[in-house]
């Protein structure tokens, strides 16, 4: 890793200055004694804390790793990617260094050879420039050529977290929140179709790889170089996780049959095998079932994605079709009941 | 008009069949060499479609290079192994044609129907994996698909 003292460094940022913008942005308190440039991020676990990487002539004040919040339970530090202060304006970005990890992605008991693509992620960010649904950045090369992305900062909890909050209730929640949670899903979903029409995939549809913007209120898919050859669906797997997240969004939550079971639910007695989802056969997804409330035609969308399924969407604008005509459906009913009133 | 409905019918009928490197495209072409080896007025094309690697797959151009000129030999190796069981079979060898696809292809099925549709093929000829249902949901089948978006044409498929 090239790593020079800044004297050293052919930088147009001397010692004092990066010392004074660091005062300004971050505190003099956090000047670091012995500050030292990084350039080159080809060794990214030498990249520490309290470093500035300078890219492109811009410098990034380094601070603490990411990491990946599956769930919130194995939160495993992603040493590549940082958190940083953009020196110039003292905006929050995330730096994600190069890591050319090649690995088995298993999903439930199928595997599949997967990659984490640089470049991939850095075509994306330049196709969905300006896209309200994503993250945004940019890419710029490092001294040694590696692609690293400059992703702006989200304040934010993930959408999924979001949605638990709303409702005192299912009920509540499905008949007051759900619509507008849907419609911000159509958007989103309207995003992945953005990028299938441009021969994109995500590759890790996840529904914490949805973050809802504090300030804005604008979900944005976030983490997109995971790629991978596809067999004779391109799309197949943003499709699965597409329809992961409509059910946990339409059951406020994921509902898991051991759940029911545990808990001595007369629900738990009704259902089959066709009604669970076709990968984690733990989950349902016939959630009229559970909610008797949920809308024919919004279980129906459910239902492509169980083991029950016969037919399975071949793209996200099949999905958008019939999410479309859920969306003014509920619509219609949500204002129906409101004229009752 | 008369004329045009002659010369049609005395045309060959078009063949596709479509394979890959698997067990089950070896198992299309030696049913269709069984079934219509010998018997005249029929033209077959023996099709494997390559999608066209995401730029930003491999680390560099030549790996994505050197990638393609593997796939582009095996098919090759496996085209011409194919061609000859049809002519073995008694197909005649000006009615044997092979044709390699690279391209940027979504779905391997959509590629295969394309390349039908302009040649105007009216049967495609294809083997069936048996791919579980969480693979097809996941990864598709471009057989099950063929099936279901095939028009103006038959479809076989051969397990």
């Amino acid at each position: 890793m090239k790593r020079k003292k800044v004297a050293d460094q052919e930088t147009h940022f001397s010692e004092p200055d990066l010392a004074e913008m660091i005062t300004r942005w971050v505190g003099p308190d956090r000047v670091p004694k012995g500050l030292r440039v990084v350039t080159d991020t080809s060794d990214f676990f030498r990249v520490d804390y309290d470093d500035v990487v300078v890219l492109d002539n811009h410098p990034y004040f380094i601070r603490n790793y990411e990491r990946e919040g599956r769930f919130g339970i194995d939160e495993e530090p992603k040493f590549w990617v940082r958190r940083a202060v953009d020196l110039l304006d003292g905006s929050t970005k995330i730096v994600k260094m190069v890591f050319h990890e090649q690995f088995k992605a298993r999903v439930g008991d199928l595997t599949f050879e997967c990659v984490r693509s640089p470049k991939k992620e850095g075509a994306i960010l330049d196709m969905v420039r300006g896209h309200p649904n994503f993250a945004q950045g940019f890419w710029v090369e490092d001294a040694s050529g590696n692609v690293v992305r400059i992703i702006d900062f989200i304040q934010g909890k993930t959408f999924a977290d979001y949605v638990l909050e709303l409702g005192k209730d299912h009920e509540d929640y499905f008949y007051n929140h759900f619509p507008l949670v849907l419609s911000e899903y159509i958007e989103l979903a309207k995003a992945i179709g953005f990028l299938h029409e441009n021969y994109q995939k995500h590759g890790d549809i996840r529904r914490d790889h949805i973050i809802k913007e504090k300030d804005t209120g604008l979900c944005r898919w976030i983490d997109f170089d995971f790629n991978f050859l596809h067999k004779e669906s391109m799309f197949g797997y943003d499709l699965f996780g597409l329809g992961n997240i409509l059910a946990y969004l339409a059951g406020r939550g994921d509902v898991m049959a051991s759940w029911l079971r545990e808990n001595d639910s007369p629900v738990f007695n009704r259902l089959s095998a066709d009604d669970m989802n076709i990968i984690f056969n733990n989950r349902v997804v016939n959630l009229r079932k559970v909610y008797p409330y949920i809308p024919e035609i919004l279980n129906r969308v459910l239902l492509h994605f169980s083991v029950g399924a016969n037919i399975f969407y071949d793209n996200a604008n099949e999905l958008l079709t019939d999410l479309q005509e859920v969306r003014d459906r509920i619509r219609d009913r949500n204002q129906g009941m409101a004229e009752v009133r | 008009m008369r004329t045009e409905t002659l010369e049609s019918f005395n045309k060959d009928r078009r063949i596709l069949i479509a394979v890959d490197n698997s067990e089950n495209a070896e198992r299309a072409i030696l049913y269709v060499a069984d079934s219509l080896g010998g018997v005249s007025g029929f033209y077959v094309t023996i099709l494997t479609v390559i999608p066209e690697p995401p730029a930003d797959y491999f680390e560099t151009a030549t790996e994505c290079n050197s990638w393609i000129e593997e796939q582009k030999s095996e098919a090759t190796r496996m085209l011409d192994k194919y061609r000859q069981i049809l002519i073995q079979s008694g197909f005649v060898e000006d009615k044997v044609e092979t044709i390699m696809d690279i391209r940027k292809c979504p779905s391997v099925a959509d590629c295969i129907i394309d390349v039908q549709q302009k040649l105007k093929c009216c049967t495609i000829v294809i083997g069936r994996r048996g791919v579980s249902k969480k693979e097809e949901f996941l990864f598709g089948s471009t057989s099950s698909k063929i099936v279901r978006s095939g028009k103006n044409c038959a479809v076989w498929v051969i397990e």
